[in-house]
């Protein structure tokens, strides 16, 4: 099967570990990803400034994929997934802007076709690969390892658009760690924002809401954080020191991405998953693992 | 400023609300009655005091200027519960990014990042600069040397057009 995928920003310049091991795990079920090229951003800052702008931003993306002739597009960023799932709403609706988008796209010999499949990588290996074929591939599971997942705000919300998981008791990442043979916990802060949306107004305030929820979960002393989202995983892997210091407590939580969880219980070497590049202290769950 | 500072004194102009109503293309705004279930479940309620029932209210008074020009629409963390639990999908997410763009028509104070992030896009397609990562063993990584595809930036075709889209009224 043959996907094509848009990273969006955060992954592209930043968020590498997500990128490399999204790359080297979807092979093993099958599937070719086919990056886009000379693609934009989803719209996702725009939408505060122009709202047209953004969606004509989303267009694009949904144009330049359907140009590869594929019929699903992965987006492994959660506010991608949202700004473009919004946007295809709204345009089915609103003709006007519709027209004006189509123009404009027009313009650069590109269609919008919104009929492509759009999924994120936590609806794709749960409903798409599925359960048994994700547990079938683990070669190493983990036992006795207790595990947080953190799903995000904006792949969960809001139900109207058609989201990948239930807005209030999302489950389906718990069980694609749990077929990795590990546990995972149900904690009161579970559907906490990560607050990344702020650091463009309130950084401290963003990182308060990380650094509190960080605080929350190393106290049910869990053996890490399983995120699926680039911002979540800049928020509580990469700002987690500095996180740590605006809410005044000492964290040291291993945050992982999904799919480098997923890559170890497939045998994958560790460098090839990023998790050199985690700056949370995964050594700590990496121990735990390799034992 | 702030939205008390703003608000003292102000006289309503119910003809404002069709700015917004006409950004939202519907009528979502009217059945709010103010069960505060959005406020109640707020991210930015406890650190930032955004109260989303309280915005939806004001701008059914015809508060509309006041509340664009205020630093309380900045404060949203967009993580979406308030539209998921309005009984009555008034949705105060949509309402606060409907004021966010009249904010900037108006030309108020925006925070910086934003604008930095549309400014990015019109120079090279994307809102991010490429970063390189220094990691827990102090070792400096880039696209490069991770072995990862070189980005593809949009052409100037896509600025032209983006930049028609930004500048119309």
């Amino acid at each position: 099967m043959r996907a094509a995928v848009f990273w969006g920003c955060r992954i592209l310049t930043s968020q590498y570990a997500y990128e490399m091991s999204v790359r080297e795990t979807f092979p093993r079920f099958n599937v070719e990803l086919v990056d886009l090229s000379e693609v934009n951003c989803c719209g996702d800052p725009v939408k505060s400034v122009n709202n047209l702008a953004a969606s004509y931003l989303a267009a694009r993306v949904v144009a330049v994929a359907t140009k590869t002739g594929l019929e699903d597009l992965l987006l492994p960023c959660n506010r991608c997934h949202f700004v473009i799932s919004e946007a295809k709403n709204a345009l089915g609706k609103d003709r006007k802007a519709s027209k004006r988008i189509s123009n404009a796209l027009r313009e650069e010999g590109l269609e919008y076709n919104p009929n492509i499949r759009i999924w994120h990588v936590i609806d794709f290996l749960h409903d798409f690969v599925g359960l048994d074929n994700v547990k079938r591939g683990v070669q190493k599971p983990f036992a006795s390892l207790k595990l947080a997942t953190h799903v995000g705000c904006q792949i969960i919300r809001y139900s109207d658009l058609r989201r990948v998981d239930d807005a209030e008791n999302p489950r389906k990442l718990d069980e694609l760690v749990g077929v990795l043979g590990a546990d995972t916990v149900d904690y009161a802060e579970k559907l906490d924002c990560c607050g990344a949306n702020l650091m463009y107004s309130h950084p401290d305030s963003a990182l308060s809401l990380a650094g509190t929820k960080l605080n929350a979960l190393q106290n049910l002393a869990v053996d890490g954080l399983v995120v699926s989202c680039p911002d979540c995983g800049l928020m509580f892997d990469y700002k987690q020191k500095d996180a740590g210091t605006i809410v005044g407590a000492k964290l040291s939580l291993p945050v992982v991405y999904y799919t480098q969880l997923l890559g170890l219980a497939l045998g994958i070497q560790k460098e090839k998953l990023g998790l050199h590049l985690n700056q949370s202290p995964v050594d700590q769950l990496l121990t735990k693992i390799s034992d | 400023m702030s939205l008390t500072d703003l608000m003292s004194m102000a006289k309503p102009n119910l003809g404002s609300r069709e700015k917004i109503l006409a950004k939202l293309g519907g009528e979502e705004l009217v059945n709010c009655f103010q069960c505060v279930k959005c406020t109640s479940g707020c991210t930015a309620l406890k650190l930032l005091e955004l109260k989303p029932h309280e915005i939806i209210r004001l701008v059914n008074l015809g508060f509309v200027d006041e509340l664009a020009c205020s630093d309380t629409i900045w404060t949203c963390a967009t993580c979406l519960k308030c539209i998921e639990r309005c009984p009555q999908k008034a949705s105060p997410y949509h309402v606060i990014m409907a004021l966010r763009n009249l904010a900037i028509e108006k030309e108020a104070n925006a925070p910086e990042g934003y604008l930095k992030a549309v400014s990015r896009i019109l120079e090279i397609g994307i809102a991010e600069a490429v970063q390189e990562v220094v990691t827990r063993k102090m070792e400096i990584f880039n696209r490069g040397s991770l072995k990862l595809p070189e980005i593809a930036y949009p052409k100037e075709g896509f600025r032209t057009a983006f930049m028609k889209i930004l500048e119309e009224k």
